[in-house]
């Protein structure tokens, strides 16, 4: 039997808590299961239209090389290994394992049906109201890896 | 992807969307479902090691959730305690400028924990009070 205390500020601690990847698919799992579907594309479109409004912002300014930093932000947070390829019409984004769903996988979480939604849906929407939009080109389940396209729309 | 750094934002705008869906009920009833199926781990660890699987679980998730905290336990007394000094969930809404907190974000905090603790033997204390500056207690004590 001990007495024990720790003290801790912010600053002693790098902020990653990947569990987090589990509360949202669990959150997912929830919403479809309840509300269907459709909700949790509505759902995450509406969470990506306003939190990543300075995204879409940057994108109407200066174009793909926006999306580009943005992508390349998260995913070298998570250690995400990805590949980019970037003309002023078109980027591809070619990631190799999910880091979401690679934590997930790793450490026993479920892996909501609809998780991929979080990349499909979340692009989708920042790419509203600007010149381009995306193309989900291919998905696996099981490790998360995929591969997107935007591309200026078309007239 | 939504980065494990975004998911906080992400949570509240769910606490939202279910609001608008089905109002407080529909909230709750989202917050038991992740207490049922999310913290098993903290269940587990309760379990496993009495009082002192709470300061494992919040060891490791305040740890890396960068908080600002002071963390006890007394095995004892059979108590365990977390002074917030600055909550990184609750601050990080409060500093986001591009969308509003769900009003009532450190709810959470108070149902999903107690829904576990309470029926495993532990009262559950949560004083709010200070939750607008991202301050907060929780004490978690064993029943007599």
């Amino acid at each position: 039997m001990t007495k024990e205390m720790i003290r801790r500020n912010a600053a002693d601690n790098v902020y990653l808590h990947k569990d987090f990847h589990g509360a949202l698919s669990t959150g997912l799992a929830y919403l479809e299961q309840r509300y269907g579907a459709e909700a949790v594309r509505d759902y995450l479109r509406q969470f990506a239209s306003t939190f990543y409004a300075g995204v879409t912002g940057a994108i109407n300014e200066r174009g793909l090389i926006a999306l580009r930093e943005h992508l390349e932000r998260i995913y070298a947070l998570e250690g995400g290994q990805i590949r980019i390829t970037c003309t002023p019409d078109e980027l591809l984004l070619e990631v190799e394992a999910c880091p979401a769903v690679t934590h997930m996988r790793q450490h026993g979480y479920a892996v909501a049906p609809l998780f991929y939604e979080t990349s499909k849906t979340v692009y989708a929407a920042i790419c509203e109201g600007t010149p381009f939009e995306s193309e989900w080109l291919r998905y696996d389940e099981e490790s998360g890896r995929s591969a997107v396209r935007f591309r200026r729309r078309q007239p | 992807m939504i980065p494990c750094t975004e998911f906080i934002p992400a949570y509240s705008e769910l606490f939202k969307y279910l609001d608008a869906a089905g109002g407080r009920e529909a909230v709750l009833d989202f917050w038991h479902y992740l207490s049922d199926h999310f913290l098993q781990n903290l269940r587990d660890l309760v379990v496993a090691n009495g009082i002192r699987g709470c300061w494992l679980y919040w060891n490791h998730t305040l740890n890396e959730e960068a908080a600002d905290f002071t963390m006890e336990l007394d095995e004892e007394a059979g108590e365990f305690s977390i002074t917030m000094h600055r909550c990184p969930s609750k601050g990080m809404l409060l500093d986001v400028k591009q969308i509003e907190p769900y009003h009532d974000y450190c709810g959470h905090c108070d149902v999903l924990y107690r829904r576990v603790l309470e029926p495993l033997g532990y009262e559950y204390i949560y004083d709010m009070s200070e939750t607008s500056q991202a301050r907060c207690r929780l004490t978690v004590r064993r029943k007599a």
